[in-house]
């Protein structure tokens, strides 16, 4: 006759290697929980819920044509694959940014230069008289930026130069809290273009005073 | 003589492990501070990687790798959960090379440049660096990594293993 088989409790051990594992999903749990805190308590941390690279900056870019207060940019209408909050952005070159900073209306106001550089950069050198706008940091900005810009006629927003897309960033911010689209003009040649012109920069505050031709 | 010379290798192992322990705590402190003071910077070279377009998850990585770096060297600094943790930097170095090699064989590719000579900003902290170096570095990081898990070296730790049972065999102490 046979016997019964006994059910004996079977007891999982777990090995070396399963406990090491153990710990460094211990340590990764850990691990994001401390980032997540760090990151929430650093005056320079991401606000994670935030957009910060929108659609519209991948949009196409239209030279324009002419400078100076008489500028005849495209209409945002005509731009093609551009109408309402798609519109195409407007650039302008050296040539033009440098007609721009040298017009009369630059005093007045009525034109007006954006640095969407971070706030190192900007102090580092910027085109003088031009607003600090550091468009991950808008909040910081707005204040001072906004009414500048609803004054002015033509806004040049400008970065770095090169790949940079924080003029882009800098210009969408300012099309969606309000500023007219025909009045934005990235300067893509951005502070490197500029200096490579040989064309004067401002160091420290805005309007410090502080001149040099070349940055540092 | 000849009796001591097993201990003593051991006990020099030991010695050579936790300094590569302290090493490696030094090198993601460093790194992760480089990138948290700047996350800004560090989201848009991970941007570039393609990794999502889903915005939190980006920014969810910006915000928390390099903090994440930090917490990884200071325990490993202070020898706390020392092989947890380095199996958690094991696979993330593994993961960060394979992300880094497949950006440069699209560069290399569009730039038809020999591959050696792709250079770019990884976004690890070091600025723009030649392909090929940063793969030798990250060879190298992600090997003493993984010796670390070997269990050597367990002196100068505050808390060497958090899981109970973990430990290896006791090795010579050095003290």
């Amino acid at each position: 006759m046979k016997e019964p088989l006994r059910q004996t409790p079977v007891k999982i051990r777990q090995g070396p290697v399963g406990k090491v594992l153990r710990e460094a999903v211990l340590v990764a749990v850990a691990g994001v929980v401390f980032a997540l805190f760090a990151n929430q308590i650093s005056p320079r941390g991401l606000t994670l819920t935030r957009n910060y690279f929108p659609d519209g900056i991948d949009k196409a870019i239209l030279p324009v044509t002419a400078t100076g207060t008489n500028t005849t940019a495209l209409s945002p209408e005509s731009a093609p694959g551009g109408s309402g909050k798609q519109e195409a952005w407007q650039s302008i070159d050296g040539h033009q940014a440098v007609q721009l900073f040298h017009n009369s209306h630059l005093k007045q106001g009525a034109i007006v230069f954006v640095d969407a550089r971070d706030e190192e950069h900007y102090i580092a050198g910027h085109v003088p008289g031009a607003y600090e706008f550091d468009p991950y940091h808008p909040e910081k900005y707005f204040p001072t930026v906004l009414p500048a810009c609803r004054a002015a006629e033509q806004i040049v927003v400008y970065c770095n130069g090169g790949d940079c897309e924080d003029s882009k960033s800098a210009a969408l911010l300012l099309r969606e809290v309000g500023i007219a689209n025909r009045k934005l003009f990235l300067y893509e040649d951005g502070i490197t273009g500029w200096t490579s012109n040989h064309q004067p920069v401002e160091t420290g505050a805005r309007n410090s005073g502080n001149l040099s031709i070349t940055i540092q | 003589m000849t009796d001591d010379y097993p201990i003593r290798r051991v006990a020099v192992v030991n010695l050579f492990t936790v300094l590569i322990r302290w090493l490696l705590g030094a090198i993601f402190l460093y790194l992760g501070l480089t990138k948290a003071l700047h996350p800004v910077e560090f989201l848009k070279l991970l941007r570039q990687y393609d990794l999502t377009r889903d915005a939190l998850l980006l920014n969810f990585l910006a915000a928390g790798l390099p903090w994440f770096e930090i917490f990884c060297g200071v325990l490993l600094w202070a020898g706390v959960a020392v092989r947890g943790t380095a199996v958690a930097l094991t696979l993330m170095l593994l993961t960060f090379s394979l992300l880094v090699l497949h950006r440069a064989l699209q560069l290399h590719a569009a730039l038809h440049i020999p591959f050696c000579a792709v250079k770019f900003d990884c976004g690890c902290g070091t600025g723009e660096e030649f392909i090929c170096h940063k793969l030798a570095v990250n060879f190298l990081l992600t090997a003493l990594s993984a010796w670390l898990v070997s269990g050597r070296g367990k002196q100068f730790c505050v808390r060497y293993s958090l899981v109970r049972g973990s430990k290896l065999p006791r090795t010579p102490d050095l003290r």
